[in-house]
């Protein structure tokens, strides 16, 4: 009997029940509203259910040594993590990116590129405000790149910099483009005249496909000889683009745009939820770099905006550009340019600005590889 | 054939090139050599000392010595073989490797078949047996139990040059001071609030995509432009009337086309000459005969094409 009570003691003693800790539960109720969010907003779904379900996983208490969690050398979670650790998965998820993403809208108005390079100053603004925080500089670019609202490069980024800070920056990038609409939003109106809000833009030219091939090609060679350490995110990208536009790769277009990049995502998912495990996550750092990522955010889509103001001082008459697009410069794609499409609908129904929208979006996604490239240049 | 030959032999010269690359033995120097030891030095596997040598991965990466020679004779590289066989000859990044020079190779893939001689020079040759990948001179007046060293000048510990004075040996240890300030460290010294990183990173970031807005703007923008206006002022020139056309070549296709209502008014006639204006204004195929719209028979179109006409073999 009393070997019974002694195995039933030990069994217990290695359950959940009796490990746990009040920022395991904390961090269980996150993931589960994660979840909640993502299927009753329907806010970026396909990353918040993974994130949100990793959280759990991860947050689920263990008696250490078991060889499960994902801090656990060798463990099965822990060889997944690899992929984020090491930087393996964010070059893959821009390969689909570079797949599923057409840049006729930035071929066919190429000034509409600036606008991207504007909104990067979010992330060299949370950058400075994190270095006031008493982050170290590593650390501060880590936080900075939340501001590029480009969850691989935040995470491509931050595995390189500050490993020790990735499952904050993560979550706090992917949450905040969740929210783009929320944030985005206030600051476009507060911004913007109600004249400058009609401003119609001229319908973009059509764009050939021989543009279309050249563009990755001159893209890639362009902004990889001046940034070589963004080579991982910049070639993939662009690789992916052409697999796309050459029209004699379907089938590798497809599987990057399709299996591959779905296969990563929950992949990515998963590792970077588990990652946040309630102490090595719960800290007042955490904190600091969610208020950081939201002032980042807030720097991007201001400068953005006030960029195309400042732009349309030296543009004639009907070549103007409609501020509500400055927002766009973040590459949150396509949220963002869906905002500017949202916002601008609301002042003037027959006004369309996603197509111009998508210009700067697009080139956010190339600038916040090219700033990730600097940062790490500098920093690593 | 001869592009697709032309193109696979490129093809198999930069896998070549790369591969040889990869090997990246060029990334291998002789960071230190100790030509007499003193009782104070290290030991080999056989329990005496002898002189040695210290050879330095500077890279990043893996780099497999196999296949390489030691020699102190310029005229003799293929002297003492580093052996494939030994997997411990692949150095990691930024390690090191100890050869004792014996004078007996037979020892160990970490002896070699000569003795250190002061005065001469100690080479590694590559794989090949003919490239010299780095050298050191040992002096003539080398102290005995001193050696005589290597140590990085750069930031980045990646250029090697030969210490002047005898150094007191450090077998299997890196030279110099290994507490190499980070980047973040130096960032963290040299700007402390960031505003030096981020104006040149927003510099850079815009001139990054500056560069390619310019190029596209060169390359398609302009082009696109100057072909639109063009076709804009086609377009404005067919919009014209008739009547007022001051150009022989006008007043010849508004003549025609008046002949043309005269003669017959069937919806087949202005088919035609719509269709024949459309070609002459957009200067795509025509021929000019006095009033006379013609179209110039093409070459090949889909109603010719034997891949539009017949239909797919079955399987």
């Amino acid at each position: 009997m009393d070997q019974i009570i002694s195995s039933l003691v030990q069994f217990w003693q290695y359950t959940g029940f009796a490990n746990v800790a009040w920022q395991n539960i904390a961090m269980i109720i996150i993931g589960i509203a994660f979840i909640s969010v993502a299927i009753i907003k329907d806010w970026e779904p396909l990353l918040l259910i993974p994130i949100g379900f990793g959280m759990i996983v991860g947050n689920i208490p263990m008696f250490p040594g078991m060889n499960i969690g994902i801090y656990e050398n060798g463990s099965v979670l822990n060889i997944l993590y690899q992929g984020v650790r090491q930087g393996w998965y964010p070059p893959l998820i821009f390969l689909g990116i570079g797949a599923m993403t057409d840049f006729s809208a930035l071929i066919s108005q190429p000034r509409l590129i600036l606008i991207g390079a504007a909104a990067q100053m979010g992330i060299f603004g949370a950058y400075l405000l994190a270095l006031l925080a008493g982050f170290a500089p590593n650390e501060a670019g880590a936080i900075g790149i939340i501001g590029g609202a480009d969850g691989p490069t935040a995470i491509f980024l931050s595995s390189k910099l500050a490993p020790d800070l990735m499952g904050a920056i993560a979550v706090s990038a992917y949450s905040y483009m969740a929210l783009v609409p929320v944030i985005q939003r206030p600051i476009m109106l507060l911004l913007t005249s109600k004249k400058e809000r009609l401003i119609r833009m001229p319908a973009p030219r059509q764009v050939s496909q021989k543009e279309k091939i050249i563009f990755p090609i001159v893209g890639f060679l362009t902004t990889a000889f001046l940034v070589p350490s963004g080579l991982p995110l910049l070639g993939m990208l662009f690789f992916g683009n052409l697999l796309k536009e050459s029209g004699v790769t379907r089938r590798l277009a497809e599987t990057a745009r399709g299996p591959l990049v779905d296969v990563v995502t929950i992949l990515i998912g998963l590792t970077v939820g588990a990652s946040t495990q309630a102490d090595k996550f719960l800290t007042g750092k955490s904190i600091l770099i969610f208020g950081l990522g939201l002032l980042s955010f807030i720097i991007a889509t201001t400068v953005g905006v006030c960029f195309v103001k400042f732009f349309n001082l030296f543009l004639k008459q009907g070549r103007k550009i409609n501020p509500l697009i400055g927002n766009a410069g973040v590459s949150a794609v396509p949220d963002s340019a869906r905002v500017s499409e949202v916002v601008g609908r609301e002042f003037d129904r027959n006004n369309h600005l996603l197509m111009h929208a998508m210009g700067p979006n697009v080139a956010g996604v190339i600038g916040s590889a090219v700033a990730a490239g600097i940062l790490l240049s500098f920093l690593s | 054939m001869k592009v697709k030959s032309i193109f696979l032999s490129l093809a198999f010269l930069l896998t070549s090139s790369a591969a040889l690359h990869a090997q990246n033995v060029a990334d291998l120097v002789i960071s230190e050599v100790l030509a007499e030891p003193d009782s104070t030095c290290i030991v080999d596997d056989f329990g005496k000392r002898t002189g040695w040598i210290e050879i330095l991965n500077t890279s990043q990466g893996i780099v497999n010595m196999g296949g390489c020679y030691l020699t102190d004779d310029k005229n003799d590289l293929k002297k003492s073989l580093i052996p494939k066989t030994d997997n411990r000859v692949q150095i990691g990044p930024r390690q090191v490797a100890l050869f004792f020079a014996t004078g007996n190779g037979n020892q160990g893939a970490f002896y070699s078949s000569f003795k250190i001689r002061r005065g001469s020079t100690i080479y590694l040759v590559s794989n090949d047996g003919r490239t010299i990948v780095d050298s050191i001179v040992v002096p003539e007046n080398l102290p005995v139990g001193m050696s005589v060293s290597k140590l990085a000048e750069d930031n980045k510990q990646m250029e090697f040059v030969t210490v002047p004075e005898p150094m007191t040996p450090s077998p299997r240890v890196l030279n110099g001071n290994q507490n190499v300030e980070s980047n973040a460290q130096r960032m963290a010294r040299q700007d402390p609030h960031g505003w030096i990183l981020s104006a040149t990173s927003v510099a850079v970031v815009f001139i990054a995509l500056a560069i390619l807005w310019f190029l596209f703007w060169l390359l398609f923008e302009r082009v696109a432009n100057a072909k639109a206006k063009k076709e804009k002022a086609m377009k404005e020139a067919a919009q014209q009337p008739v009547a007022a056309a001051t150009s022989p070549a006008d007043a010849e296709t508004a003549a025609a086309i008046a002949l043309a209502l005269d003669m017959d008014q069937s919806g087949d006639t202005y088919a035609a000459i719509a269709l024949g204006l459309h070609l002459y204004f957009s200067e795509s195929a025509h021929d000019l005969e006095s009033n006379v719209l013609t179209l110039k028979p093409m070459d090949h179109h889909e109603w010719s094409s034997k891949s539009s006409v017949l239909t797919q073999s079955p399987r």
